[in-house]
């Protein structure tokens, strides 16, 4: 970063901020904390890294990436609601903790609406249903014929209990009345071994990991579970298309404690939606998958609601 | 003749100036990033991703990786000085390091660490570049059934190592079995043995057990005054420098524990963890000093630092080529991979041949200079021997719980850590090893997932484990360990019954 690109950078903020009232002109004051579920490593905690950095320069402080794991994203949630609103912690909000957990674990100490703030939305990926080559399935059709006909024989992977590829399994297979069994993973990393390896047949996992498998032809994409065909697999269907009524998306967005100020949550929202634009963090989360479609921060609070709601009987169904 | 373009390629990649110095800051930072209890290379690693986003995608893999390495160096140094490993492999190492520090030769014990490391790191080296093409495919053979056995494998190597008999150490592994149930069954996602505690609802970690079990039992021990005693280490050159008859009992432990820890370090995951066990528990059988391990052997030390680094470097054959990260650290330094847009996949080392060759070239650097940084500093760690454990149990404990805390951000990490403090001094004063515990509690829960996941697929038939070639092989060394290692049935039976 050059100096000249900083000092425009600064001004141009500096001008942004002058519109804004008197609390949201202060912000941020320290270093802002950003609660991430993940341990260190994986492609939601690389988002939060990649976006802090640019955070950082454009609003001044020193955006921090705190890496909270454990019991499905519950720990790293609570440990936000129960922080201040003063706009010194969010937290990358995602699918798990928001959209299941919450279902999944009635006791988890939060209500993924009431006790928050949902500021701004990042972006999702979707889940695929992948073949192994050595399964010699290549449609979504066969794979549902052969699975009724020998019920429980076939095998998939889901990367672990109250996963959504485990509750998306569950959907699909009261959809398609097929019975195959289910073989918990801890994570995408062994399923995607054992996959290439034919320990087992079939897959239920997020479509941008899968990819490189895609590309060798070891993975066979078989659907989609987006509402339209995705573009980094356009000869695949989606799950719709079969007539499986099946949607479900990863979402990734940035939440903070209930009571946030709606001016900082406006300011963070338009920052956000700028760095967004930047060609090298389009060309980035190409490269990840990640799907984004333009969401304001109130539209992006609606789509929390609407998605836990939508999730809520698939969870219950699933356990 | 490839491999030598291969190579010459790698060299000039890896030896820009660029290069060596982020190679240098890589292996510097990992070496007092490991020194320093409790504190392991993941979150050094973590602390410099966003540096490396910045960077050449070369020379940040560079960078991350100097610091995995160098740490796996340093980590030892903790373990040799002080009794306090960070790893399991590092608790091999402690066996017969600790030994040697009190008889006033942790110099030497720290330059046959070097060495020795560097020997198996540069044999992981050569067998990365000969095999890696060949070597991609290798973990795919292994389904859970090779898995499970692999561990079962490393659990005997684990009852074997320790020196009071094989009934304490098989205890010693069952408890750490049990403690590694503790948290979500990941079957049924129930919890399980967690007393409603939420912050178990994951399990113990690992290195809660480990600070717990060795570190704070020393603090503890030392408060009591029962330290066995302590010599002070000379700090002359030729003291602190293996003698002849050190030098001569090098080589053969040395390329032994390469040999063994290269092949680990392929398969994911449980690799490294059981390399420095087995490794150990053969050369304990074979050596013709077999009195003296556990009471300061050179070959104590030289074998699982050997084993442990060649594990080291292989880990990253199935990391880079099948893209599938063995520890948490591997999966941040594919992380930084991910960031510049590349891939890991089997057409890694033809698409980014650069990369790939640069990064073996660098770690031969890396080691060198691991080598010649760790030799001088050698005199710098004995010293610390030196400090009165009035001032430096204190730092110890202190430098322990920030580590513990830094990790989850969690006080209760830090009270089960004096917890496990608590019960690590209890079993010094019963004699019991704590290193069967930890590699127990580190592959319990591994072996669970294994098993049941071959049960699973097999639809609850166990014949899977003898009919898969690879898994009745493994299981077959698993139970001639056993046998060699004097297991004779009758005489246990009557030792089980007749011991109070």
């Amino acid at each position: 970063m050059t100096l000249r690109r900083t000092f425009l950078i600064c001004s141009a903020a500096a001008l942004a901020a002058s519109a804004l009232p008197a609390v949201a002109q202060d912000w941020p004051e320290r270093p802002v904390r950003i609660l991430v579920s993940f341990p260190p490593g994986g492609s939601s905690d690389l988002v939060a890294r990649l976006l802090a950095e640019h955070l950082g320069e454009r609003l001044g402080q020193p955006f921090i990436v705190e890496n909270r794991p454990g019991a499905g994203g519950t720990v790293a949630a609570l440990a936000l609601k129960e922080a201040a609103a003063d706009g010194h912690t969010f937290m990358l909000s995602n699918l798990t903790p928001f959209g299941i957990a919450p279902t999944l674990f009635p006791d988890a100490g939060y209500d993924p609406i009431v006790d928050f703030t949902h500021v701004s939305y990042i972006g999702g990926v979707h889940l695929g249903l992948f073949a192994g080559a050595g399964l010699e399935i290549d449609t979504l059709d066969a794979l549902i014929t052969r699975a009724q006909s020998e019920p429980g024989m076939l095998d998939y992977g889901t990367s672990g209990v109250g996963s959504w590829g485990h509750i998306v399994s569950a959907r699909f297979g009261a959809l398609t009345e097929t019975e195959m069994e289910h073989i918990p993973y801890q994570g995408s990393g062994p399923i995607r071994l054992d996959l290439q390896a034919g320990v087992i047949g079939l897959a239920f996992d997020a479509v941008p990991q899968n990819l490189p498998l895609v590309a060798e032809g070891v993975a066979i994409p078989l659907a989609v579970s987006a509402p339209e065909r995705l573009d980094t697999l356009p000869d695949v269907p989606t799950f719709r298309e079969a007539g499986l009524d099946l949607v479900a998306e990863n979402w990734l967005g940035f939440s903070a404690p209930v009571g946030l100020d709606p001016a900082i949550a406006a300011k963070l929202d338009e920052t956000l939606t700028d760095i967004m634009t930047l060609p090298e963090i389009t060309a980035q989360f190409d490269t990840w998958g990640i799907v984004r479609v333009p969401m304001d921060g109130a539209a992006f609070a609606a789509f929390v609601a609407d998605q836990y709601s939508a999730w809520a009987p698939m969870v219950e169904a699933a356990r | 003749m490839e491999l030598l373009g291969n190579l010459a390629l790698g060299f000039a990649a890896a030896t820009t100036l660029e290069m060596l110095t982020v190679c240098f800051v890589g292996v510097l930072l990992g070496t007092f990033v490991g020194v320093l209890p409790g504190i392991g290379p993941l979150a050094a690693v973590a602390m410099l991703l966003p540096v490396s986003f910045h960077l050449p995608a070369e020379a940040a893999l560079i960078l991350l990786a100097g610091v995995y390495y160098g740490a796996e160096y340093g980590g030892s140094t903790a373990s040799i000085l002080l009794n306090i490993p960070g790893t399991p492999s590092a608790s091999v190492t402690a066996l017969d390091g600790f030994p040697m520090a009190q008889k006033g030769r942790a110099g030497v014990a720290l330059v046959l660490t070097a060495i020795a490391s560097f020997v198996g790191g540069i044999v992981g080296v050569i067998v990365m570049a000969l095999l890696s093409p060949a070597l991609a495919g290798f973990a795919l053979q292994f389904g859970p059934a090779e898995y499970f056995a692999v561990m079962v494998l490393g659990l005997v190597a684990a009852t074997v190592v320790g020196g009071r008999g094989i009934v304490r150490g098989l205890a010693m592994v069952c408890l750490g079995l049990l403690l590694g149930t503790i948290g979500v069954d990941v079957n049924s996602g129930a919890t399980r043995f967690t007393g409603g505690i939420p912050d178990l609802r994951d399990g113990i970690g690992l290195v809660v057990v480990a600070m717990g079990l060795f570190g704070v039992s020393e603090v503890i021990a030392s408060i009591r005054g029962n330290t066995r005693h302590k010599v002070s280490q000379p700090l002359n050159w030729r003291s602190l420098m293996p003698n002849r008859e050190d030098w001569m009992r090098v080589p053969g432990p040395a390329l032994r524990g390469s040999a063994v820890g290269s092949f680990f370090g392929t398969l994911p995951g449980a690799g490294q963890t059981v390399a420095s066990f087995v490794g150990y528990a053969v050369e304990k059988r074979i050596s013709r000093n077999k009195d003296q391990f556990g009471h300061g052997a050179v070959e104590g030390v030289v074998v699982p630092e050997s084993a442990n680094n060649a594990a080291a470097q292989t880990a990253f054959i199935p990391t880079l080529t099948l893209g599938i990260p063995g520890s948490t650290t591997m999966a941040l330094m594919l992380g930084a991979l991910m960031i510049h847009g590349i891939t890991p996949g089997p057409r890694l080392i033809t698409d980014h041949p650069s990369l790939f060759w640069g990064l073996v070239a660098s770690f031969v650097i890396g080691n060198l200079m691991l080598l010649v940084l760790n030799i001088p500093l050698v005199g710098l760690w004995a010293r610390i021997l030196r400090v009165p454990n009035a001032m430096l149990y204190p730092i110890v404990a202190v430098l322990i719980c920030l580590g513990v805390y830094s990790l989850r951000l969690n006080l209760f990490d830090v009270w089960l850590t004096l917890g496990f403090g608590l019960l690590g001094y209890a079993m010094r004063l019963w004699r019991f090893e704590p290193a069967p515990l930890l590699i127990g509690f580190v592959l319990g829960p591994m072996i669970e997932e294994y098993f049941r996941r071959a049960m699973l697929l097999s639809r609850g038939d166990p014949m899977v484990f003898f009919e898969r070639s690879g898994s009745a092989t493994l299981l077959g060394i698993a139970v001639a360990l056993l046998i060699v290692a004097g297991l004779q049935p009758r005489k246990l039976i009557q030792r089980v019954f007749r011991s109070p």
